[in-house]
């Protein structure tokens, strides 16, 4: 056990990506991480001792999420690891922390059905995003959907779930289409012409990272409107729209715990500091208030274990409360997930998003669906 | 001796693995047993069995000590390979791979811990104090310190295999429940389409399922995603 008066730092992993295609999202995630480590670094650390990130570019490749995992743990010695946007480079994390027992911080939504004693998930459970947007959508815009995602775990899981909560509430999907991750603007045309003759009353979409861009510009070209046939998407977040366009963005629906306008002190000062660190011109997002969140969390819960060890650190984290940005959010004691806040947002012109639906309180996780059935109780 | 030992310099490629048939060419007469007492008492045939069907590859300094690893090995007649120095990546192609601790032993290693391709036994050198954080970071199955015994070198393959084996089949387990509780909710959706569409019970709902599922040779869960499949093609 380390002595508790060193001054040395407490070292922890942080695996995002600032190149390759998953860049635009999971570098506001790196962002978010270090925002977090320097405000808690400036307050005077965590029982005096500073926060040192130890960070590795894995370049949006899965597997190398997997390798520098093992070098964060065999040879920086690092037991607690911040990262991981996509599900194929969580799962390729998965066995490394597991096996050697660390622990691995996830900011991401991602589609459920997943529990392991080495991760707190900080993202969106299916309960918490995509029943209520199944919900909103039937009953703003109408029955048919259209699913388009990137071919990976993350969409096919996410479409199963949602084509679950349509079909059992009279909707249909009439469509469903998978594009590669670093499908091009070029490859979205056919998709979109297809979607144009099938005319749904909402286009759910799962596509992530750059290709999200060339789906929603794909969607302006060929002048479809966003009134009558919104793209509804769990990932789209400020970042995207803003690396799109504001006028491509505009109308468009999210669904997600947080939204950059929330109309709060707390996120407004969050906002605020944010900006200044990194530019006016820059947005928050979910993804990256999570990230931020989930290193404050991870603070107050090594503040009282005074060690690293996950065998004691991890009993302190569950159940831990908190003050984020969205709200009141807490690490559920049976899961290992977070209790976040269920909100729709309609993106407006100036790139923000305009609340459209919010929860009443933070929703509690339930990452199997263990307590929803099938059918959503309109009303 | 009767088992060969692969030096740098004879062919083998740092960081490459090696294909099996070669490695196993070099060692023809490894199988080969010496000594006239089994270290195995009479009533453990099933293991003795169980060994004789192993490959095993030991990477190991070729003094006393790893001299007396390797005859402790071959007597259980286990096919038994031995590699030195350590390639930069140790081909998984074996049942059983032994292997001294060295400082950047789990860089070696050809799989990420928690997912190894074959059992992992670390050799402890006498002469060096034990690295416990190494250790822990090679994820091994097994630890044989030396200078070794029959009765240690014995215990390390079967509780190295024996661990192995049981990190397999928990894996599998985990990756079966996970996809059962995906199926569970495939066969209610199918249930309700069937319980709807044939205006028939729960109860009689699953009898359906079960038997066109049997008659079919499919799982039920197959057949359930057919079903649902089906039906959103018909809208």
């Amino acid at each position: 056990m380390r002595d508790s008066t060193t001054s040395e730092p407490w070292r922890v992993g942080v695996l995002f990506s600032s190149s390759g295609f998953m860049a635009v999202i999971e570098d506001t995630q790196l962002r978010g991480t270090l925002t977090a480590i320097d405000e808690i670094n400036d307050a005077g650390g965590i029982n005096g001792r500073p926060i040192e990130p130890v960070l590795y570019d894995p370049a949006s490749e899965a597997l190398a999420f997997g390798r520098y995992a093992k070098r964060l743990m065999v040879e920086d010695g690092i037991t607690t690891i911040f990262g991981c946007y996509t599900s194929s480079s969580r799962k390729a994390v998965l066995p490394v922390v597991e096996r050697l027992n660390g622990l691995l911080w996830y900011p991401t939504l991602y589609e459920g059905f997943e529990f392991s004693p080495n991760v707190i998930y900080t993202g969106a459970a299916p309960n918490q995003n995509s029943v209520e947007l199944c919900r909103f959508l039937m009953e703003r815009y109408g029955k048919r959907f259209y699913f388009v995602g990137s071919d990976y775990v993350y969409p096919r899981e996410s479409n199963r779930i949602m084509r679950e909560l349509v079909h059992h509430n009279g909707g249909q999907v009439v469509g469903e289409r998978y594009l590669d991750l670093r499908a091009k603007r070029g490859d979205f045309l056919p998709v979109v012409r297809d979607i144009k003759d099938a005319m749904p009353d909402v286009i759910f979409s799962t596509v992530v990272g750059d290709s999200t861009v060339n789906l929603y510009q794909t969607y302006a070209e060929l002048c479809l409107d966003p009134k009558s046939m919104p793209i509804a998407s769990l990932t789209t977040t400020e970042a995207e729209i803003r690396a799109m366009g504001f006028d491509v963005g505009e109308g468009h629906i999210t669904a997600a715990s947080y939204f950059q306008g929330i109309d709060s002190k707390r996120n407004l000062n969050f906002v605020k500091r944010y900006k200044k660190r990194y530019g006016d011109d820059q947005d928050t997002n979910m993804c990256l208030e999570a990230a931020y969140f989930q290193v404050q969390i991870f603070a107050k819960a090594l503040e009282r274990a005074n060690t690293m060890d996950t065998e004691i650190l991890r009993p302190s984290i569950l159940g831990s409360e908190i003050e984020a940005p969205q709200g009141k959010v807490s690490v559920n004691t049976l899961c290992g997930h977070t209790d976040l806040w269920t909100r729709i947002g309609r993106a407006n012109r100036c790139g923000d998003f305009d609340l459209v639906y919010e929860s009443q309180a933070a929703v509690k996780a339930d990452p199997y669906l263990i307590g929803y059935g099938r059918s959503i109780a309109f009303g | 001796m009767p088992i060969s030992t692969n030096t740098a310099n004879n062919k083998l490629i740092l960081g490459a693995p090696r294909p099996r048939d070669e490695l196993a060419l070099e060692s023809s007469s490894t199988g080969a047993t010496t000594g006239s007492t089994q270290p195995i008492s009479g009533t453990d045939h099933q293991f003795n069995r169980e060994f004789r069907d192993l490959d095993i590859a030991v990477f190991t300094v070729r003094d006393e000590a790893g001299e007396q690893l390797l005859r402790e090995l071959q007597r259980t007649r286990a096919r038994v390979q031995h590699i030195w120095p350590i390639p930069e990546l140790i081909p998984a192609s074996y049942d059983v791979i032994y292997c001294d601790l060295v400082n950047d032993l789990p860089q070696r290693l050809p799989w990420l811990p928690g997912k190894p391709d074959a059992a992992l036994v670390v050799i402890a050198a006498a002469a060096q104090s034990l690295d416990l954080k190494l250790l822990h970071n090679c994820a091994p199955h097994a630890v044989v310190h030396q200078p070794v015994t029959a009765q240690a070198v014995l215990s390390s393959l079967l509780v190295g295999r024996g661990h192995f084996l049981y990190e397999c089949r928990l894996r599998g387990r985990v990756d079966k429940l996970d996809d059962n509780l995906r199926t569970m909710r495939s066969v209610e959706r199918a249930k309700a389409i069937l319980m709807q569409s044939r205006s028939i019970s729960e109860e009689e709902a699953y009898h359906y399922l079960r038997r066109r599922a049997m008659e079919r040779r499919v799982t039920i869960g197959a057949l359930a995603n057919v079903i649902v499949d089906s039906q959103e093609l018909l809208g």
